[in-house]
């Protein structure tokens, strides 16, 4: 096994009138192929964790590695390439683009990746097909139910064939039913082989997780 | 490409009152500044058909009365053109002048008729060069030529509207006797003119009916070699210096001899048209600044309303210069698009006041050309692109980060 994520001694403060010490030297290791939860209170860095893990904030010091690749001090346009590439996000509130079709949402990271409109199509009609949601492929996300959106957001993320999917909430805004067929589909995803971290504060999810992360004021505690 | 305007479509449809709202501003700005320029653009025509089919590059001379005394002359004496000034004018301004060509007008108003009608009028001895100066097009016939001119031949080159008052019909006119002073004219040509209905007759004709007298009533100077009013100044004072020497008056004296230089006059002329061009255009950009305004408040809002949709697409893989490129060229897109249909607009009331005016003397065919239109497009790009920028920027601001913001 090799690791996937290696954070050492990861800190970030938020400067302000009052300077705010948020990740209190973080270090980390998630295997591939793991599926882990980060669990903590709110407040507790959790969320500034998954900004970094994300590549959509930068850290004052220490050091992140995500796949062999070393992610520090970059340009926006090196973190937009590496976040289209190496990571798949699924969010809370799935942030499909309303007046896009699911297709259309699905394909959109390829769009960015230059691929022609009919090969990146047929490709997100392909991960729509793995999610079941083939019949829904011309459907906008206003015509969907909170399960399949966040199916739809899922087969988003799996697109581009990222290193890890980082999911933030995935089933806070759904149902006990839904929420379960969700962790389900990121189950299976994981026993295909996908490297899974899951950002929560529901012990429920984090149960279904083969490693919980806990963090609290800062540092990880367990 | 393609794709990026698709992704634009997809979303102007999104919006389609925004979208409509702020085009409309754009439209109507656009709009104007088409049916001004098309009113412009119609009141250059009627000044080009009128003054500016001459050509411009000639001097006219004809005598006057002297104001101030010169060399023991009292004022109030009045000078005539002479036979002898031509070649005196031509002799000594060899470097502006090309040529200087008589006009020898009838002394009274005399009746031209025909069995059928009459007309009155004076007639204009002049040589074959005065069809090009005075800008005589034929409809029928010839303009006088050399050999009238060598025969002292009587022979007439009248108007299209005195031709139909005389005769039957323009092309029954060419060949027809006229009576005129008591002998008789063959009407060798027919011309066409808004305003002009100037008689023309050989020049050794009319010498020959005055007795053939040394006055002349008005000299046409051709220059050469002038491209600017100053030096169409210069030889306008270069040609009242040779007549004041040859002729003894004061050569500051400017009623002595009357000169009316078109040569400068078409210059100024053209520099007011090109001004009022020009405040046109100023108005005109003017009237669309409001609309470029409202485009580039309208970009603002949507980049603010997708501040969530922007995060998102920075979040999943977009580059700043993605987002750039899609608000700008959106920007762009809007006010063309809008621009167009504006620019549509205008054409059509443009045609529709050039039916409205037709035949009416201060304004003729309004319309904008192609030249317009092609400028009218690089004015609409550039402003669709400065009423995006601003916004677009704004959109950069944008981090990644609003992406996982809970709506």
């Amino acid at each position: 096994m090799s690791k996937i994520i290696s954070l050492k001694d990861v800190n970030k403060t938020y400067t302000g009138v009052v300077p705010l010490h948020v990740l209190k030297g973080i270090n980390l290791e998630i295997e591939k192929g793991e599926l882990v939860s980060i669990m903590g209170a709110s407040g507790s860095g959790k969320s500034t964790l998954l900004n970094i893990l994300g590549i959509l904030d930068n850290y004052d010091s220490g050091e992140y590695e995500l796949d062999g690749q070393i992610i520090k001090n970059l340009s926006e346009n090196k973190a937009a390439e590496l976040r289209n590439r190496m990571i798949g996000f699924v969010f809370q509130s799935f942030n499909l683009i309303n007046y896009k079709n699911a297709v259309e949402n699905v394909a959109l990271p390829l769009f960015y990746q230059g691929i022609s409109r009919k090969k990146r199509n047929a490709l997100a009609m392909e991960q729509l097909d793995r999610m079941g949601l083939a019949d829904r492929a011309h459907h906008l996300p206003g015509e969907l139910s909170g399960g399949q959106k966040q199916r739809v957001a899922i087969a988003r993320a799996l697109i581009t064939n990222p290193s890890i999917i980082l999911a933030d909430e995935p089933t806070g805004a759904l149902d006990s039913k839904t929420s379960k067929d969700v962790m389900q589909i990121m189950r299976n995803l994981n026993e295909e082989g996908m490297t899974i971290v899951i950002v929560t504060h529901d012990p429920g999810v984090g149960e279904q997780t083969n490693r919980i992360i806990r963090i609290s004021d800062g540092v990880i505690t367990a | 490409m393609f794709d990026l305007l698709r992704e634009i479509a997809q979303s102007m449809k999104h919006n389609k009152l925004r979208t409509s709202l702020t085009g409309f501003a754009v439209a109507w700005g656009i709009f104007m500044l088409i049916v001004l320029l098309g009113m412009s653009k119609g009141i250059l025509n009627s000044f080009n058909s009128s003054m500016m089919s001459q050509s411009s590059n000639y001097l006219l001379v004809w005598g006057g009365r002297t104001e101030k005394a010169y060399k023991g002359y009292k004022e109030g004496r009045s000078i005539d053109l002479k036979q002898g000034d031509i070649d005196a004018i031509d002799a000594s301004n060899t470097d502006g002048v090309a040529a200087t060509t008589p006009v020898k007008r009838s002394s009274a108003q005399l009746a031209i008729s025909t069995s059928k009608d009459y007309i009155s009028g004076s007639y204009s001895g002049v040589y074959p060069d005065m069809q090009t100066i005075d800008g005589i097009k034929m409809i029928a016939g010839r303009f006088i030529n050399q050999s009238d001119i060598n025969n002292r031949r009587k022979v007439m080159s009248i108007n299209k509207n005195n031709a139909e008052v005389l005769f039957d019909s323009v092309a029954s006119a060419v060949g027809q006797y006229v009576k005129c002073n008591g002998l008789t004219f063959t009407i060798i040509g027919v011309y066409d003119s808004e305003w002009r209905s100037d008689i023309y007759i050989p020049y050794t004709t009319a010498r020959m009916l005055a007795s053939d007298d040394n006055n002349i009533d008005q000299l046409t100077v051709s220059l050469k070699n002038i491209n600017s009013i100053e030096a169409g100044e210069r030889v306008e004072s270069d040609v009242r210096l040779t007549l004041a020497q040859s002729r003894g008056f004061d050569p500051e004296d400017k009623s002595a001899v009357w000169i009316w230089n078109r040569f400068t006059q078409h210059l100024q002329t053209s520099e007011g048209l090109n001004f009022l061009n020009i405040a046109i255009w100023v108005i005109g950009i003017f009237t669309m600044l409001s609309g470029i305004v409202g485009v580039s408040n309208i970009m603002f809002v949507s980049v603010k309303e997708r501040t969530h949709e922007i995060g998102i697409r920075r979040a999943i893989g977009a580059k700043p210069r993605n987002i750039l490129a899609q608000i700008i060229v959106e920007s762009v897109l809007l006010t063309a698009l809008f621009g167009y249909i504006g620019i549509f607009m205008g054409i059509l009331v443009d045609e529709g006041l050039g039916m409205a005016f037709a035949g009416q003397e201060w304004i003729k065919d309004p319309a904008v050309d192609l030249s317009i239109a092609v400028q009218v497009t690089i004015v609409l790009i550039t402003a669709g692109a400065l009423a995006g920028i601003f916004p677009a920027f704004k959109a950069l601001k944008i981090k990644p980060v609003e992406a996982l913001r809970t709506e």
